[in-house]
């Protein structure tokens, strides 16, 4: 049977389904954004809203049975509210309570704190307002700074579209040698000697792919592919291949210069009023109708 | 979380008295019980509707967070000087002093870049981090001088620190300096006008003190009719200059 799919003797391994990056256009997504999708979204975050157990072994509280210990993360709902803000780590945990130990369970939405403060982003030379939790505020003490916050965690850690964006933003802007303070050298060379670390782990490729959702890597892609080959109306194909057939016959209008073809267009108006003329002494009212072009704009009666 | 505000005023006859609201919190929760155990290096098992029953561990949000310490990039109103490593509550921190760009975090850079150089040493322009609180407290007070309607005097340094006393500030004799014109007493003309005199805060900072004059006797039939809240309303200066003037003009800005 294996000779008849397309993952071949493959399949012995196990039957393996297509991923987003094996078809259409994501298979021809670049190596750089598949590491940052691997960054994001198959990495384990760093635990915020449960305590990892750190020994290998525990005992039962009951019998004393010594069993593995297997942290399996609580699972979190990243909300569409949560990309346009930067939550820390933060997300809506959905679950029950237990209240009462001979009550049914009750349905609760563990929801963070949020509150709209400023951010200052030293590399972009900017004040951001944006919605945050305390946890944010609190990281982004411990790594003194805005900048340092983003550029020290892990896409997978940041849990938010907004703060990705910006992040290559900064990346960017390192890359470029921030020109947004060029009107102030000395904080710009403080700037890049302070924040030059965090570009060796990024290749220049990497930092333009990084920080894209799926759908914005895909239209990144296509406006790519579109730029490489842009769409040449037939008509122009058309004439070119013309033109060159006619100069391969030998045809003297087709090679030649712009003053040739003026004397040749000279020639033609000469031939029209030789015609004209012939034509004038016979009727006077083709005088006026010589006059008409049928394919002017039209003429109101 | 429930938090419970209960109204100020007792109120028997009223059944709702309290206002209960949701404060949410970030929070640390903890499976009421755990999945069972999966194969090493294999998929964990489908999670059933008991596995997403939680309970609460911690509550981040309503621990008290510890200071922060930053290093001042230049001189602080009631915080400290260039170069201090000061600790801080971290709200304050952050929107008080790290957004506006007066300090920055402690490290060791940081401190090395904006510890004090031995000419801005040298050039002492604050004596403390709290002088200009006091300045602020002084200018902003209208004193009454309060003197005998009967005897003869003449305002000395040692009236103002016993009205300072009186008003709650204590200052030594030595700070206080008189205007140059005597003033001399009892006289009726000089009743509720005002004057000015300077203090000196820690040998340095200057600060104006107004100063209104009033008559007081020791029999209860002769004293002035009591005027209430007499430093809402406005009075003429002592001296009639009109450098006083101008000078009036610019604490009634203030």
């Amino acid at each position: 049977m294996a000779h008849a799919t397309s993952q071949g003797p493959q399949l012995l391994h196990g039957f393996k389904r297509l991923t987003r990056f094996d078809k259409g256009l994501g298979a021809q997504l670049p190596e750089a954004y598949k590491k940052f999708w691997r960054e994001w979204k198959l990495t384990t975050p760093a635990a915020v809203h449960y305590v990892p157990k750190t020994e290998p072994f525990e005992h039962d509280e009951v019998t004393g049975e010594v069993r593995p210990v297997q942290n399996v993360p609580l699972p979190l709902i990243d909300t569409p509210e949560s990309h346009e803000g930067i939550w820390g780590g933060e997300a809506v945990i959905k679950g029950f309570q237990k209240r009462h130990p001979q009550k049914r369970r009750v349905p609760h939405f563990w929801v963070p704190t949020l509150r709209r403060s400023v951010v200052h982003s030293q590399v972009l030379n900017a004040y951001i307002s944006m919605v945050v939790t305390d946890r944010t505020i609190d990281q982004i003490h411990d790594c003194h700074g805005f900048d340092h916050y983003l550029l020290k965690n892990l896409a997978c850690d940041l849990r938010s579209a907004l703060a990705l964006k910006l992040k290559r933003k900064i990346l960017m802007e390192l890359k470029d040698g921030c020109p947004n303070l060029s009107d102030n050298p000395s904080e710009r060379a403080r700037v890049l000697k302070e924040f030059k670390c965090y570009l060796d782990s990024y290749t220049p490729e990497e930092i333009e792919w990084y920080g894209h959702t799926y759908e914005e890597a895909i239209r990144k892609l296509q406006a790519q592919i579109r730029a490489e080959n842009p769409i040449v109306p037939h008509k122009v194909e058309f004439r070119m291949k013309l033109i060159e057939q006619l100069r391969n016959a030998g045809i003297s209008e087709a090679s030649g210069s712009h003053i040739n073809e003026k004397s040749a267009k000279g020639n033609d108006d000469a031939d029209i009023e030789r015609i004209t003329k012939l034509e004038a002494p016979s009727s006077p009212t083709s005088n006026w109708l010589s006059k008409i072009n049928p394919f002017g704009k039209k003429q109101e009666t | 979380m429930l938090k419970t505000w209960c109204s100020s005023s007792i109120n028997l006859l009223k059944s709702a008295a309290t206002v209960q609201q949701q404060v949410r919190t970030t929070f640390v929760l903890k499976r009421k019980y755990d999945p069972l155990l999966h194969k090493t290096n294999a998929k964990p098992r489908k999670l059933r509707a008991k596995h997403f029953i939680y309970e609460l561990v911690e509550d981040t949000n309503v621990k008290r967070r510890p200071n922060l310490e930053v290093v001042l990039k230049t001189y602080v109103e009631g915080v400290g000087d260039k170069g201090d490593v000061v600790s801080v509550r971290p709200n304050f921190a952050y929107n008080k002093l790290l957004l506006p760009g007066l300090a920055v975090y402690k490290t060791d850079e940081n401190v090395a870049l904006y510890t004090k150089t031995e000419d801005e040493k040298k050039t002492v322009r604050h004596s403390s981090a709290f002088a200009q609180r006091t300045i602020n407290i002084i200018e902003r007070f209208s004193l009454a001088v309060v003197m005998n309607k009967d005897q003869p005097w003449v305002v000395e340094p040692w009236h103002i620190k016993a009205s300072l006393r009186k008003a709650g500030i204590h200052c030594p004799e030595e700070c206080i300096t008189m205007p140059e014109e005597r003033i001399e007493g009892p006289d009726m003309n000089k009743e509720a006008k005002e004057f000015y005199c300077t203090i000196t805060i820690n040998n340095l900072e200057k600060a104006r003190l107004r100063c209104r004059i009033h008559h007081w006797s020791t029999d209860p039939s002769e004293r002035l009719p009591y005027v209430p809240e007499f430093w809402k309303i406005p009075s003429e200066p002592l001296f009639g200059s009109e450098n006083s003037k101008e000078l009036t003009e610019k604490v009634e800005e203030k």
